[in-house]
């Protein structure tokens, strides 16, 4: 083997072969990234780049693709370029491809012949031992069964190349040529739904060219084992491109909307202003800075810029609410659970319960605290302290969950080395299992809170106040919660008059403005600019939320690790 | 070339003639597990030493679930000794050597029939400190496993649960600090454990990153900071290359002058170089033979011992 490749027939084969393959793939992977945009409209369907509109460049890409891949293929298959074909390209390959066979036979017997894909009275059908099987529905089936087996009988080298191709060919040419156009809507004439060819198009891209570059892959390593592992490689690679790409898509989308709300009336005059620190009462020197729609009230008389400072404060105080009820109580009976009890039927009714529980709806959730908490611990009123203890039993199952997970796999040696030096068990799982497990944990905790900023439902129910609060406290009777707290000789010793008022938080304060169909001071911000302002408030919240368990997660990692 | 081939044929064929004799000799009671019919006589396993045993056991039985590991082993072992305990894989040596600080009992299906005493005082009885008995019986396990702590803390750590060494703020507030007494305590286990000159610049760093044989060091300074009476040892150097091993035999030795060391091993050269008495484990979980190390090695009594030994089977 490796003789051959080093004389020079051969390395010049390969060189053609990666010739082809390299620039066609670089092509395919720009197709599918610009498919992906124009699919979601961030790039116009209708833009033009080198003279030519998006549409017929696609075209192009895609016939290119398609004849490179049926090229070397058959190259491949007279021996023409030197592969490892192996002499199936697969059931993966075949289904894959497959089924976009039958896609394709769907759409043309709809188009051309008219045929329906689901039964109608009237309608094309073959009787299948008494049911009325559709045509349509048929021809796509044996479409479908077509490409398979086109796919899987031949060798590696015809199998993965020409079935691929006589997709991205026709495709291409009638792109290229007409009928499908932007202009051109595809209506399948027995349902009312009308796909626009400005969504089909891209799309049709996007898939083909996935799949062109897939092919690609395989080809430039010459089929085989080692051309699997590389289309495969591709193919994960590209899968992990749109998972980010969505979330990047996601993230752009709000911070564009809402940048502008969120930017209204701010200044930034450098070093020179103060910052009036609670409790001591100091002023120490601070940024000259503004950024009314964080640090304002969404209402009032003299507010010029509405904001959405008591629902930050109300989702920050919700949270450790919820952190300070289900933290260590989650830790406490995994600690139980996993250290103290014998693993068995009681361990196991524990968890399918916990599991249970973190897959309950959060509506649920809500009822509860509305019908059982609510009368008892704040007269029956929605409040703040039902709303954390609501929230803080959400967390509790995914904290109990995950702690376990980490307390589990922390490594018995440690146990035994502890115990055999004399330490007693409660301190071994203090000193060694704990901090063992913690990064688990703040894992577990980080992801529960991601999940707890931003619920809305059960805040309906039990939480939420006026929209609008006219002052900078989240809870309606307009005092801070630490100064409320007062303390008495009769019991219960402390009450807290805050913590038992309604309030308002970011994700309640969306819905809310949503439902009541208008801004706070509609000659500033339109209801939706205000909206938007604060998806992206909510947005920074929960990521702040994040950095801060990231990076404690992080110390602990460090402090475990040798570096 | 060809001539050295031939001698290794003649070697290899001289060996099998060995073989074939040995075990026509020994068919009288062996098959090649090495079970037997052979009667184990009482004098084999009586060892005499002068002075009080540290340790002595009495019929001691051990069960997980229905299965016998243990079948009434009794043994005395003197005090600043080293004492190897030999055997095939499955004969019950470590489940012995786990007895003696009861870390048997951590074992759910484990039971324990019998006598072990220390110094005279009886371990398995009604409320015996399961705390302070491991402080006087140490153990170092068969795979390194220090804590990921730095080096510091993990030598300190024994003292410092039981509470012999607050450190940190809260005794610094209340004016009880013992920092300086742990620094001399980490300093005197590691030069015990012929640790320090190689870790002294970097107490503070994660022990999880020296090496093996290091590690297996650091677990015996730790073990060495509660001050214990009896370290025992369960295949301490089995995980290791064999220049940390012979670290881990000389320390070994040099702990016996202080210590009373019992040693769990596989390695039977290791435990004709450092040990002071043998105790022979065999198939079944009986104690075959104890004696001298060299009189057990030169001359056993047991014609299954000496099979085991000479590398018939095990």
């Amino acid at each position: 083997m490796s003789t051959i490749d080093d004389t020079g027939v051969v390395a010049g084969v390969a060189r053609l072969r990666n010739a082809t393959t390299l620039p066609t793939m670089a092509l395919s992977l720009l197709t599918v990234l610009m498919g992906w945009l124009v699919l979601f409209q961030q790039v116009g369907e209708t833009n033009e780049y080198l003279g030519l509109p998006i549409v017929e460049l696609f075209a192009i890409s895609v016939l290119v693709q398609g004849l490179a891949i049926g090229g070397l293929g058959v190259a491949s298959y007279v021996g023409a370029l030197q592969s490892t074909s192996d002499r199936t390209a697969g059931l993966f390959t075949g289904a894959f491809v497959g089924s976009l066979w039958a896609v394709v036979t769907a759409v043309l017997v709809t188009v051309v012949a008219g045929l329906r894909m689901v039964y109608w009275p009237g309608s094309s059908v073959w009787i299948f031992s008494g049911i009325p099987v559709p045509l349509g529905i048929l021809l796509s089936l044996l479409g479908g069964v077509v490409g398979f087996l086109a796919v899987v009988l031949p060798r590696e080298d015809l199998g993965a190349t020409l079935p691929v191709s006589a997709l991205l060919v026709p495709l291409g040419m009638f792109a290229l040529v007409g009928p499908l156009t932007v202009p051109w809507t595809y209506e399948p004439g027995w349902t009312t739904v009308v796909f626009p060819g400005s969504e089909v198009l891209p799309f049709a891209f996007f898939v083909t060219s996935l799949l062109g570059c897939w092919t690609l892959a395989k080809i430039s390593e010459g089929f085989g084992a080692t051309g699997r592992q590389r289309g495969a490689y591709y193919l994960i690679g590209v899968s992990v491109a749109a998972t980010l790409g969505v979330l990047g898509m996601l993230v752009y989308f709000i911070v564009d909307k809402g940048f502008a709300t969120l930017s209204t009336g701010a200044s930034f005059d450098g070093w020179g202003g103060r910052l009036v620190l609670p409790v001591v009462d100091w002023a120490v020197p601070w940024f000259d800075a503004n950024l009314p729609f964080v640090f304002n009230q969404p209402g009032g008389l003299f507010v010029d810029v509405p904001g959405v400072w008591p629902a930050i404060l109300g989702t920050i105080w919700l949270v450790i609410g919820a952190l300070v009820v289900a933290v260590p109580l989650g830790i406490g009976a995994a600690i139980f659970l996993t250290e103290y009890v014998e693993r068995g039927r009681i361990t196991q009714l524990v968890e399918v319960v916990t599991n249970g529980l973190w897959s309950t709806p959060s509506i649920v959730f809500g009822l509860f605290g509305m019908a059982f908490l609510m009368p008892r611990l704040s007269n029956g009123g929605r409040s703040m302290i039902v709303a954390q203890l609501v929230l803080g039993f959400m967390l509790l199952p995914l904290v109990l969950i995950t702690s376990r997970e980490a307390i589990i796999s922390v490594p018995d040696e440690y146990r035994d080395a502890s115990a055999a030096l004399g330490v007693s068990r409660w301190k071994t799982v203090r000193s060694v299992v704990l901090p063992a497990a913690m990064p688990g944990v703040i894992t577990g905790v980080i992801l529960g809170v991601g999940r707890i900023a931003g619920e809305t439902a059960p805040l309906l129910l039990v939480f939420g106040g006026q929209p609008y609060p006219s002052t900078k406290s989240p809870v309606s009777g307009g005092k801070g919660i630490l100064e409320s707290f007062s303390f008495s000789l009769q019991p219960p010793f402390i009450t807290n008059s805050a913590l038992t008022e309604r309030g308002t938080a970011l994700p309640f304060q969306l819905y809310t403005s949503i439902t009541a169909g208008s801004s706070p001071k509609p000659e500033v911000f339109s209801l939706s600019e205000f909206g938007w302002g604060t998806a992206l408030v909510l947005l920074l919240v929960v990521m702040g939320f994040f950095a801060i368990g990231v990076a404690s997660r992080l110390y602990f990692r460090r402090k475990l690790n040798y570096e | 070339m060809s001539e050295a081939n031939t001698t290794q044929t003649e070697d290899a064929s001289q060996r099998t003639t060995d073989d074939a004799g040995g075990a026509i000799g020994g068919s009288a009671g062996r098959t090649t597990t090495g079970e037997s019919e052979e009667r184990i006589e009482d004098h084999w396993r009586n060892y005499e030493f002068a002075g009080e045993p540290k340790l002595s056991v009495e019929d001691l039985d051990v069960y997980y679930g229905e299965e016998q590991a243990l079948q009434s082993v009794s043994m005395e072992i003197p005090e600043e000794s080293v004492t190897a305990l030999i055997g095939p894989s499955g004969c019950g040596k470590s489940t012995y050597l786990r007895c003696l600080n009861r870390m048997n009992d951590r074992i759910k299906s484990a039971r324990v029939d019998g006598s072990v005493q220390l110094e005279g005082e009886e371990l398995y009885q009604d409320g015996v400190d399961l705390v302070e008995l491991r402080r006087r019986i140490g153990m170092v396990f068969q795979s390194p496993n220090p804590f990921p702590k730095s080096i510091r803390d993990n030598v300190s750590y024994g003292p410092r649960k039981h509470g012999d060494i607050s450190t940190g703020l809260l005794p610094k507030l209340l004016g009880r600090d013992d920092t300086e007494q742990r620094e001399e305590l980490v300093e005197r286990c590691l030069r015990q454990a012929a640790l320090w000159e190689e870790v002294q610049d970097r107490l503070d760093d994660n022990a999880l990153g020296l090496s093996g044989g290091q590690q297996q060091r650091l677990c015996i300074a730790r073990c060495l900071a509660v001050d214990p009476d009896v370290i025992l040892m369960d295949e301490p150097a089995s995980a290791l290359d064999p220049i940390a091993t012979a670290k881990i035999e000389d320390l070994i030795e040099e702990l016996a002058e202080e210590y009373t060391v019992v040693v769990v091993t596989h390695n039977m050269q290791q435990a004709a170089r450092i040990s002071d008495q043998t105790a022979v484990f065999l198939t079944g979980g009986e104690l075959v033979e104890y004696g001298e190390t060299d009189q057990v090695f030169e001359d056993p009594e047991s014609q299954r011992v000496e099979d085991y030994i000479s590398g018939k089977f095990g």
